[in-house]
């Protein structure tokens, strides 16, 4: 009997029944992992523990709808006792003795930690390639990327392996590989969730956020995940909420702007018909869609380029093997430990990341560059302000074309920039922004629309998510539905 | 050799005193277990995030204000990117583009009683980096340093002397442990001193190559570096010889300081604004109430005692022991004695307090009981000889003085009439001494007091006993 295909709240009833058990949907979803092995979606399973806390749950109330429901979480994410690899050599073998806060929310709810998802090498790329333990591959068409840098994340949900993946998003690692496996994903305002044991690429950018095959998923998840941790300085302090209770309303008068520069001369017309079809129906539903110049978008990748390379220079300089993860061996002298070990621990593009990072920073390029980004980034976030003094949201296309081959080179980093280019700018505005499934391309790989929200308004972006869900209402299953 | 002006800077670190370190909740302690007072933060594991610890911002708002700085009223704190095996993260979190204070000065009095001004250029916030201890071809790392909170107050280039370093250091171990601020403990490493030393020959020629010397384990070998420097340069002056910036160290055991590096040119810390933590908007709120935890500083103290009555010699002497001058400070709203008072505390009790290798709050001296012993003192019930004698049973026991007299056989009479009875006695007892008296002879009082004491086995109040015997010997 199958049950991780059907909703949540269904497998919720039944569990509560006691008609079914944690341990049915646990062995469940590590069968599915199984059979979608050459997916390549987890660098490691959590096969031993989470069965036994399955059968420990079994003795336990059903006190709430994600009891009992294996996730997947983002390798990342730090997790006690089982390995965090980042996607990094360096991290191989790296056993976190503390949880981050947000596998400390999922394990209050009772939910089951099913495996570290694979990912882009410390989140750096966008088609989860750079990998130290090789990419993840396409449900939809597994020749294809499945995105990055939340690549495991997305293709275990998208394969339908469980309900529930936690992503993270410095550039859009949550909602571009969302876009291109045809799954729902959230990227919630910069300070919603607590970073604490995200280990940090750029931390003024860096947000998790939840992964799901629909929008109703998402929203439950999300509410499990949010709230001010003290160990956080930078969460917010904000009153709780049910992200739930605008769904299912109907989106008559509801005010949505899209900015020219997402629906320009990069996007494929392809990925460009498909939103502008979904607009029609948006409008015959009583929304009203204005094209509006929001300026700055442009210089995103440029001003996100400076930023987050500054940060993560600085924040991956403390892997250096002397208190944790790799160390080189046969080292003559304390310049050798770190020559070698980061020489041998990193890849290529962590390494130029950090290269470039250090040359932002350096000396008078710190005024020149990473303040003036930060003085412009301001600006950016002023120009969102003004947008949403009028407008309800914001929707475009989350990526310029469909998913592309896993073959296609790697070797020009500025062609691999043009992954995110339209995600990009709500990290720098620390704005919510999701991917929500608008349909397919002509080999039937997946289209994603982005909603972009005003901060701390992701209730609303549901709103508007589940409505096209309902209107469009697509097979998103890859293969059809099992 | 050639007369150079010399300018010196100093940067002192100190230590605070908080419960627990600044970034995390691992507590600040020193001398214990090597890496026992650490945890995930303070090593800088992957994830983990600083948090900032409040009585961090209130102790560094209260030394801004103790050496009259301004205060930053927005400041933000910068990352300092550099390798090295003591600071885990691998970079420092300081602050760079907004120090708490900026602006300010402490005076020192010199020798022959001119005062100068030390200007402070900054004093910012920081985090303190972990202990290596070289050993054979291997290091070993104790993180319970790591993380401890630390300001860091930057003199303007201004002393012309180690003598004026010394003054200066000496000031601000007064004024910072007077604040309950810091330890001050140099050789514990909870005020650690970098000077920087150069010379020129004329006022209008700009300044020197500079030397820095680190390392410096007392107030005295920082005046003896700054000369042993200031001499070094000079000779190689004189000599026409130049030399590379650089960083010595004040090595113990020569008395003299050793090149440690050349410094290179342009050392680049990739400084920017630490993303982890919130921008930190001081308000009038915090900053008065930081002000008010600030206990009486020494200069106040010393003038108050001064005007108490306390010989200026004392005054400084009290200043000098904390526990001494906050014991005395209780006195101040009594009507008491201060001169015995501080004659006393300085003197037997001092002594005291030495030999036993103890504070004074570790006695069961209590204030009244204090009071008691200085009106006993006065009125002459008890001698310096009683005192010396009692001292155990006043600093070890609870009983109060009159008890204690009572049990050592202090008993003094204090009775007019008793005594003067018994000195009526001996006057007719002893005519050719009265007479002596009459004759000038000084002498005869003596003579006849000792007689009075014998009398009285010792327990008349020889002041009151002095007076009545002059009174019979006159009428």
């Amino acid at each position: 009997m199958k049950y991780l295909n059907k909703g949540i709240s269904e497998i919720h009833e039944l569990l509560k029944s006691k008609r079914i058990k944690p341990i049915d949907l646990v062995e469940e979803a590590f069968d599915n992992i199984e059979s979608n092995k050459d997916l390549n979606a987890y660098i490691t399973l959590n096969k031993e523990s989470a069965i036994q806390q399955a059968k420990e749950l079994e003795n336990k109330e059903v006190d709430n709808i994600l009891f009992g429901l294996p996730i997947a979480v983002k390798d990342n994410i730090c997790t006690n006792g089982l390995r965090t690899t980042c996607g990094s050599h360096i991290l191989e073998n790296f056993i976190p003795i503390y949880d981050a806060t947000i596998v400390e929310k999922i394990k209050e709810k009772n939910m089951i930690i099913i495996g570290k998802t694979n990912m882009d090498e410390f989140a750096m790329g966008s088609s989860s390639r750079t990998s130290y333990f090789g990419a993840p591959k396409n449900p939809w068409n597994k020749e294809k990327i499945c995105g990055g840098s939340s690549g495991g994340s997305a293709a275990t949900i998208a394969a339908r392996d469980l309900l529930f993946a936690i992503g993270s998003d410095t550039g859009g690692s949550i909602r571009q590989p969302a876009s291109y496996t045809g799954i729902v994903g959230l990227k919630p305002t910069y300070g919603r969730i607590s970073r604490y044991g995200l280990v940090a690429f750029a931390s003024s950018l860096d947000q998790m956020g939840p992964m799901t095959k629909n929008v109703y998923e998402n929203a439950v998840l999300l509410n499990a995940l949010v709230g001010k941790d003290p160990k956080d300085l930078t969460s917010a302090n904000k009153e709780e909420e049910d992200f739930t209770r605008f769904i299912g309303q109907d989106i008559k008068g509801m005010k949505i702007a899209v900015p020219n520069f997402l629906m320009g001369d990069i996007v494929t017309d392809v990925v460009k018909e498909k939103i502008k079809d979904t607009i029609k129906i948006l409008e015959k539903n009583g929304a009203m869609v204005d094209y509006v110049d929001v300026k700055y978008l442009e210089h995103a990748m440029t001003l996100y380029q400076i930023i987050a390379m500054g940060e993560a220079s600085s924040n991956l300089a403390r892997f250096d093997g002397i208190r944790y993860g790799f160390q080189a061996e046969n080292v003559k002298n304390i310049e050798d430990v770190y020559l070698e070990t980061r020489g041998q621990g990193f890849g290529e593009e962590v390494k130029r990341r950090i290269m470039v990072g250090s040359y932002l920073l350096s000396g008078e390029n710190a005024k020149i560059y990473y303040n003036k980004a930060l003085s412009i980034r301001d600006d950016m976030r002023k120009e969102f302000k003004k947008v949403f003094e009028n407008y309800d949201l914001i929707i475009g296309p989350t990526t310029v074309s469909t998913a592309y081959d896993l073959t296609d080179p790697m070797d020009d980093p500025r062609k691999s920039f043009m992954d995110d280019v339209l995600v990009i700018p709500v990290n720098m505005a620390g704005l919510p922004g999701m991917n929500i499934p608008v349909g397919f391309d002509k080999n039937h790989m997946p289209i994603g629309m982005q909603i972009i929200g005003n901060s701390f308004e992701e209730a609303k972006m549901y709103q508007l998510a589940s409505f096209i869900e309902k209107e469009l209402n697509l097979d998103l299953t890859p293969g059809g539905e099992r | 050799m050639t007369n150079y002006i010399p300018t010196v800077g100093v940067e002192v670190h100190v230590e605070l005193k908080t419960k627990t370190k600044i970034f995390s909740d691992a507590r600040n302690g020193y001398g214990q277990m090597a890496n026992s007072l650490t945890n995930v933060v303070d090593l800088g594991y992957p994830g983990t995030l600083p948090t900032l610890n409040e009585e961090v911002i209130m102790l560094a708002i209260r030394a801004a204000t103790i050496l009259n700085c301004n205060i930053q009223r927005v400041m933000h704190f910068d990352r300092k990117n550099y390798f090295y095996p003591d600071i885990p993260k691998n970079f420092q979190i300081t602050q760079n583009d907004t120090p708490i204070g900026y602006d300010g000065y402490v005076e020192i009095t010199k020798e022959n009683g001119e005062t100068k001004k030390i200007f402070i250029e900054e004093m910012h916030i920081e985090e303190d980096t972990c202990k290596s201890a070289h050993r054979k071809d291997k290091t070993l790392l104790d993180f319970n340093r790591a993380g401890v909170p630390l300001i860091e107050i930057v003199t303007k280039p201004c002393m012309t002397s180690g003598e004026e370093v010394k003054l200066y250091l000496e000031k601000l171990r007064e004024l910072l442990s007077f604040g309950d601020i810091s330890d001050c403990k140099i050789e514990e490493g909870s005020m650690r001193a970098d000077v920087n030393v150069s010379i020129r020959k004329n006022e209008r020629d700009p300044l020197g190559v500079k030397a820095e010397i680190k390392n410096i384990g007392s107030i005295s070998n920082a005046k003896l570096g700054v000369e042993k420097e200031i001499e070094r340069q000079a000779k190689l002056y004189d000599n026409g010889e130049t030399f590379k910036p650089q960083t010595r160290r004040f090595d113990d055991k020569i008395g003299d300081t050793v090149l440690m590096r050349i410094k290179e040119t342009g050392n680049d810390y990739r400084y920017f604004p630490e993303p982890d933590i919130p921008f930190v908007i001081l308000t009038d709120e915090m900053i008065e109430e930081a002000k008010k935890g600030i206990p009486m500083l020494p200069d106040e103290r010393r003038r108050i005692y001064v005007e108490k009555g306390v010989l200026e010699a004392n005054a400084n002497k009290l200043v000098q022991n904390r526990t001494i001058s906050d014991f005395f400070n209780t006195l101040l709203e009594e009507k008491t004695d201060f001169k015995i008072a501080s004659n006393m505390l300085l003197g037997d009790i001092s002594a005291y307090l030495n030999r036993e290798e103890k504070e004074l709050n570790e006695t069961t001296l209590t204030k009244e009981r204090f009071l008691e012993l200085v009106k006993f003192y006065q009125e002459g019930t008890i001698t310096s000889k009683n005192l010396k004698e009692m001292l155990d049973m006043i600093l070890e026991s609870d009983k109060t003085i009159a008890d204690i007299m009572k049990e050592q056989g202090i008993e003094n009479i204090t009775d007019d009439s008793e005594i003067r009875n018994v000195i009526k006695d001996i006057i007719q007892k002893n005519p050719e001494s009265v007479s002596d008296f009459k004759n000038g002879h000084d002498r005869a009082i003596k003579f006849l007091m000792g007689q009075v004491m014998k009398e009285t086995k010792g327990k008349a109040n020889p002041r009151l006993a002095n007076d009545i015997l002059l009174e019979e010997l006159k009428s």
